[in-house]
């Protein structure tokens, strides 16, 4: 429990961080008192792993003020300096040296040449911490490649422990545990909680933050927007909080189009994301918008994936077209039964950076440019002057790189060079991503165009907002499964953002949230 | 050891898994077994093997192969292809200037050493600091220094009466080639149990959780270009006493060489993974067969098809090996 009286850890004031034209952070203050466990939460992109990673000496703020222990000091400039604060961090990502022992892997970077651990010493020690995090320990000398996904982040969250911090930072570094380790670490955390160490919590899941949490700051949009004390929240109160002053009452959606007789395009059936996960199933309608929500990391990459044929999952995905029925068995298989996908990373995955505006869009459907055992520039670029108006790209030549386009014209060209193959289904992984307002704009209104002319769409995105002006109904996954479907009707700011953390049962109280979030926005604009 | 571990409720590993675990914590073995099976034919083909003489001529590309491994162990793509010019770079600033300097003696090891170091130390800093692959860095510097040597001389240079030239005769019939080789073994043995080393792999294995330790990342990528260059300034000390002039026509003469030896050895070209005895051994497999070629009068041409296909097995076996027995929980 915290005391009263003592300093705070850490406190940080009026932070703010900047990737580029992206603010991650906008204005953040956190104060974490001696002996607390102390949860930050937030939807996707509110800041809050931004702001671990300033306080982990992993990033450098723009602007704020940092005092450790009621002093004030600069920000840390490195991973090591944090440390050298008392500072430990365990991030999401499960962070192992996969070629070296578990020692080795627990120790790392603890040493310096001034400060030697005898190996007997190291191997004690070691074996102490990994024992209260592990019902059944490896061997000190296993290579940590050999072990699985849970034990290696237990490998990496003794690294942190051992180091015995002032303050434990642990970033989403529970969802790789398995049950028993994860109870096994709030143990830890509670002991160290009683000795006057603290930790700061960033979890998606409400139920760890009921079993150990004893204050909980949230994040909106890149701002700290309040700190709760135990006793002081329930989850209305937090997806509140987390959504804010922007719902806005009339909201303009789409006009639906698909209706109960428009025929089904694609039947997924006994869908298993992975092993254990609860199978669902789901049919898609011809003019559908579909979205695909929750938190990052739970199952929704994986499920677009398992509609374009690129991962296999258990269960079936069928292509329906009238009374024929073929199954999606590969990528290839896929894209030949109609079925488009536009992957994500754009950089990565769909821009070939050294080629031309046009030779990026013509890559998928080349075999029609053929004249004779050549590929016709000419006819590439007429096929692609189809697309120029309906997709509002503003380019200068076709023949200039994809590179000097900007992100979200490069990424209508990408969607182009999908549609350009006639698909019935258009599948879309976070296409806004990165792009600009405009672009945005021009995107919802050609999904519109698309949808009218009978294209079933299903697109993952991360901003609650695309769900509430386009869909026509959303999916939201959560740890692997299908949580819950949202129609039209049902959406709003809060409904999505509660299924997302799995606070409420969607579809059961629509109303009481709803008029949640009128009151709150009554009394913020009150107070602003 | 004191602690007693409990691994009694773990899964017991099946033979097939164990002998690869083995395998992998002994990542040389394949090499060794190699290296051993080609030394008896040989011994058994050759009945004078010359043993003096033999590990001097090895001694060079031993030293080369050696030289190349810490920046591959580094990761990231970390690989040194100016390892060989940069052997008759310094063996040509030993016979050109060092020696009408006075300095030819004792004086010049570490002078050289240094000199092998800075220049590695310099791939490594525009490597690491630009961000540029260590594949152009190191290339671009394989035809700097090769130029430079030619610069410095367009032929070979004599060493005359020095010290270097005894190295191959040995002293009372140990072969001074020998200690060439063994220094960077044994300089490696010592450094594999400091912090230096242990960080070395680290960042290899992982640089991300490296850094996230508090690792200083760069400062060990660097600093394993420079042990890379230093064991190449001995390498030239090896050169010049195989033919006792430093010949500025055979910079290029043990790059890919080397490179395969560090490979055949057991390295990983993916970093975090091997030591400098499997290059050692490597490099040892791919002389003898050298040397078996020759005494059985095979043509030359049949030597490079040899290598490759010795290669190509030891990479399929560290593939195998290095392949995670990852429990699937």
């Amino acid at each position: 429990m915290a005391e009263l009286g003592e300093p705070p850890v850490v406190s940080v004031s009026n932070l703010a961080k900047s990737f580029g034209p992206t603010r991650a952070i906008v204005d953040a203050t956190l104060q974490v008192l001696p002996g607390e466990v102390h949860a930050i939460v937030g939807e996707n992109g509110s800041g809050k792993s931004t702001l671990v990673k300033i306080l982990s000496g992993v990033h450098q703020p723009g602007a704020g003020s940092l005092e450790v222990a009621g002093s004030p000091v600069r920000f840390f400039p490195t991973p090591r300096a944090a440390q050298a604060a008392g500072i430990a961090t365990v991030f999401q990502e499960v962070l192992t040296v996969d070629t070296r022992s578990v020692l080795d892997n627990i120790w790392i970077g603890l040493e310096s040449v001034s400060n030697r651990v005898r190996a007997a010493e190291k191997r004690r020690r070691a074996s102490a911490v990994l024992a209260e995090l592990l019902e059944h320990p490896p061997a000190l000398d296993d290579e940590v490649g050999d072990l699985s996904l849970s034990e290696r982040q237990a490998c990496s969250i003794a690294r942190s422990l051992i180091r015995e911090p002032k303050l434990l930072i642990l970033d989403e570094a529970t969802s790789a545990l398995d049950f028993s380790t994860r109870s096994r670490l709030f143990g830890m955390v509670r002991r160290r909680a009683a000795e006057g160490a603290s930790t700061i919590l960033i979890t998606h899941r409400m139920d760890e933050i009921d079993e150990i949490g004893d204050r909980i700051t949230v994040m909106r949009s890149g701002s700290t927007v309040g700190t709760l004390a135990l006793g002081e929240w329930n989850p209305g109160i937090l997806v509140q909080m987390m959504t804010g002053a922007a719902e806005q009452a009339a909201r303009e959606g789409r006009e639906p189009v698909a209706s109960a007789d428009s025929p089904v395009v694609l039947e997924a059936r006994e869908l298993a994301l992975r092993p254990g996960a609860r199978p669902f199933g789901l049919s898609l309608r011809a003019g559908e918008v579909v979205g695909v929500a929750g938190l990052e990391g739970h199952g929704q990459d994986v499920f677009l994936k398992a509609l374009a044929g690129l991962e296999p999952v258990a269960g079936e995905v069928e292509r329906v077209d009238g009374s024929a029925r073929q199954a999606v068995r590969s990528h290839r298989g896929a894209s030949r039964l109609g079925i488009a996908y536009v992957p994500r990373e754009r950089r990565a995955e769909s821009i070939f950076e050294w080629m031309s505006i046009v030779e990026n869009f013509a890559i998928a459907t080349s075999s029609e440019d053929r004249r004779g055992p050549f590929l016709s520039e000419r006819r590439s670029s007429t096929r692609f002057a189809e697309y120029l108006d309906l997709l509002k790209i503003k380019i200068g030549r076709g023949g200039d790189a994809i590179t000097t386009l900007s992100g979200g014209n490069q990424q209508k060209v990408t969607i182009a060079r999908w549609l350009a193959s006639h698909p019935r289904i258009l599948i879309l992984n976070d296409p806004t991503r990165g792009i600009d307002v405009n672009a945005k704009r021009d995107l919802y209104t050609l999904l519109d165009v698309l949808a009218k002319e009978g294209l079933a769409v299903v697109m993952l995105s991360t901003e609650v907002d695309e769900h509430l002006e386009l869909m026509d109904r959303v999916l939201v996954f959560r740890e692997g499964e299908l949580a819950a479907e949202l129609s039209r009707a049902e959406l709003t700011r809060e409904r999505l953002v509660a299924s997302f953390f799995g606070g409420q049962e969607a579809g059961s109280d629509p109303t009481g949230t709803a008029t949640t979030g009128t009151t709150s926005t009554g009394t913020e604009r009150q107070a602003s | 050891m004191t602690i007693t571990q409990t691994a009694d409720t773990r899964q017991a590993p099946t033979a097939g898994t164990r002998f690869r675990l083995l395998l992998r914590k002994y990542y040389f073995a394949f090499a060794l077994a190699l290296f051993l099976a080609l030394l008896i034919t040989n011994l058994l083909v050759q009945r004078d093997f010359g043993w003096v003489q033999q590990v001097a001529v090895f001694a060079p590309l031993a030293l080369a192969a050696m030289a190349s491994t810490p920046a591959i162990l580094a990761g990231r793509g970390g690989i040194d292809l100016s390892i060989s010019p940069l052997m008759t770079f310094c063996s040509m600033v030993f016979a050109t200037w060092l020696i009408p300097l006075g300095l030819g003696g004792w004086p010049s090891v570490p002078l050289i050493l240094l000199l092998g170091a800075a220049v590695g130390l310099v791939n490594g800093l525009l490597t690491v600091l630009l961000r540029i692959p260590a594949v152009v860095v190191t290339l671009a510097m394989y035809f700097v220094l090769a130029g430079l040597s030619l610069r410095i001389s367009p032929s070979t240079v004599g060493i005359g009466d020095n010290w270097v030239g005894e190295i191959d005769t040995g002293i009372a019939g140990f072969p001074g080639a020998l200690v060439l080789i063994l220094v960077p073994v044994i300089a490696w043995a010592v450094l594999s149990r400091t912090l230096f080393g242990r960080q070395l792999f680290a960042v290899g294995g992982n640089d991300a959780t490296a850094l996230s330790s508090g690792v200083g990342v760069r400062s060990v990528r660097i600093a394993a270009f420079a042990f890379g260059g230093a064991i190449a300034g001995l390498g030239s000390f090896a050169l010049l006493s195989v033919v006792h002039v430093a010949d500025p026509g055979q910079s290029t003469a043990y790059t890919l060489l080397a490179i395969a030896s560090v490979a055949l050895g057991g390295t990983t070209l993916l970093g975090g993974r091997g030591g400098l005895l499997g290059s050692l051994l490597g490099a040892g497999s791919i002389f003898l067969v050298q040397s078996l070629l020759t005494v059985l009068k095979v043509p030359a041409q049949w030597l490079g098809l040899f290598y490759g296909g010795v290669l190509l097995v030891a990479v399929v076996v560290g593939a195998l090996i290095s392949r995670s027995g990852r429990t699937t929980s």
